[in-house]
């Protein structure tokens, strides 16, 4: 190929031919490459939207959902708070209740155990009243030599017994007194 | 040629001739091979990148690959909705492509090596593909232009600002002066950065006929000068890719704004 010197300021056939190149690269670019290359970038950037939008979503639905726990816990902490106060208060009903049962017990215990004590203490007189009658009979019969009849002297006996009885009537209250301190 | 051979000066005892060609010759047409398949390299290769991108595009996590076609899109869709706003969207892909395009050929000026003729040139270090894109561009913009106010308000528009309508001859001479002005600029900053970087690397290779006595001192030199030109020589190619493109952008902003906008920008300049 011929090397051939021109003036490099004046342009030649060669501008038609790098003018159809140039074209041609201006269509590429145009038709077949930006297109796409846009399409990416919107998608993209709707692709990106959308994500920000599910996170700002999220983000609200957490706080929400942190809100509505706070408020449930603060619920519970009350209800708790009530539970434990009615179950006190029933405890302390509850052993009021037995206190007072006990001590209604215990005195009717004790009545029982005095009334039985008096009881024994009567059964025990009568049995010593009859038998002093029957002592100081016999003892009357050795003195006096002679039997006496228990009918004859009926009044006599009867007036032993009496003095026994209040003898006894005594002692037993000084008893009670005493057992009472 | 007169520029050609002041630059191959005898007392430099280098010669660095520019627009040396192997070329065609296709009826009237001239055609330089050399710029052509430069210009089909780079077209193929922003082609491949574009197509890979097509197949590999996900809407999931972007790989490496498409995270650098987003952020060219991202850098381009901003800097068209700062200006222009959302009525510029269908500038968006012709800047893109700008950027991508320019910014691909211009990496080509890391394989020169400085010597007369390179097998792989940045396209953009020859007039001709600058100026077909500008070209390309001002085309765009003036229908564009003639789409926003229609075929007279297109007229008027040259001869009713900046200055009152009475002047109507000075405002068609300035904006006319402008017009034409626009896509010669556009081309000449691109192209001649593009190459005065190579004519850089084709001093730096001269070096190497310094020596003082035997020691090759510019030898040694050139190749440290070299590669840090060459370091350079890549930023100043990105620099001039979004150039291109931002004034695209701009040069689309004028033609798209609203009328009442020029009114008004017009009645500042005149007060």
């Amino acid at each position: 190929m011929p090397l051939a010197t021109s003036n490099f300021l004046v342009p030649n056939g060669t501008f038609i031919v790098v003018l159809l190149a140039f074209v041609v690269v201006v269509w590429v670019i145009a038709k077949k490459v930006l297109p796409v290359l846009n399409k990416a970038l919107t998608e993209r950037q709707e692709q990106i939207r959308g994500e920000l939008e599910a996170a700002d979503k999220a983000k609200a639905d957490a706080e929400e959902a942190d809100v509505e726990r706070q408020a449930t816990l603060e619920q519970a902490r009350v209800h708790a708070r009530e539970i434990v106060a009615t179950a006190t208060a029933t405890a302390e009903r509850t052993v009021a209740g037995a206190e007072e049962r006990a001590h209604e017990a215990a005195e009717r215990i004790k009545q029982a155990a005095e009334a039985e004590v008096a009881n024994a203490r009567q059964a025990a007189v009568e049995e010593v009243t009859v038998r002093v009658g029957e002592i100081v009979l016999a003892a009357a019969e050795r003195v006096i030599g002679r039997e006496i009849q228990a009918a004859d002297h009926q009044d006599l006996i009867n007036e032993a017994i009496e003095a026994v009885r209040a003898e006894s009537a005594t002692g037993a209250a000084a008893g009670a007194a005493g057992a009472r301190q | 040629m007169g520029l050609t051979n002041l630059l191959s000066t005898p007392t430099l005892g280098i010669d660095i001739s520019p627009g040396v060609h192997p070329q065609v010759h296709l009826g009237p047409l001239t055609i330089d091979v050399d710029i052509v398949w430069a210009t089909l390299i780079a077209a193929a290769v922003v082609i491949t990148m574009g197509l890979v991108l097509r197949k590999k595009a996900t809407n999931g996590v972007p790989g490496k690959f498409q995270l650098l076609w987003e952020l060219a899109v991202g850098a381009v869709q901003k800097q068209v909705d700062d200006t222009i706003g959302s009525r510029g969207a269908q500038v968006v892909p012709l800047a893109l492509t700008l950027f991508v395009f320019i910014f691909t050929c211009n990496l080509f000026e890391v394989l020169s090596i400085g010597s007369t003729y390179d097998w792989l040139p940045a396209p953009t270090s020859d007039v001709n593909l600058p100026l077909a894109m500008a070209l390309f561009v001002i085309v765009l913009v003036h229908r564009a232009a003639i789409k926003n106010r229609g075929l007279g308000g297109y007229v008027k528009h040259y001869f009713s600002r900046p200055f009152p309508p009475k002047l109507f001859f000075v405002n068609l001479f300035m904006n006319g002066v402008e017009e034409l002005v626009k896509p010669v600029t556009l081309t000449l900053r691109l192209f001649g950065n593009l190459f005065a970087g190579g004519l850089m690397l084709s001093l730096l290779a001269s070096l190497v006929i310094w020596k003082l006595g035997p020691a090759p001192i510019g030898a040694v030199l050139s190749v440290p000068f070299t590669v840090i030109w060459k370091l350079f020589d890549m930023a100043i190619g990105a620099i001039q890719a979004f150039i291109f493109a931002l004034l695209t952008i701009l040069y689309f902003d004028t033609a798209m704004a609203p009328d009442e906008e020029h009114q008004k920008s017009g009645e500042v300049i005149n007060g």
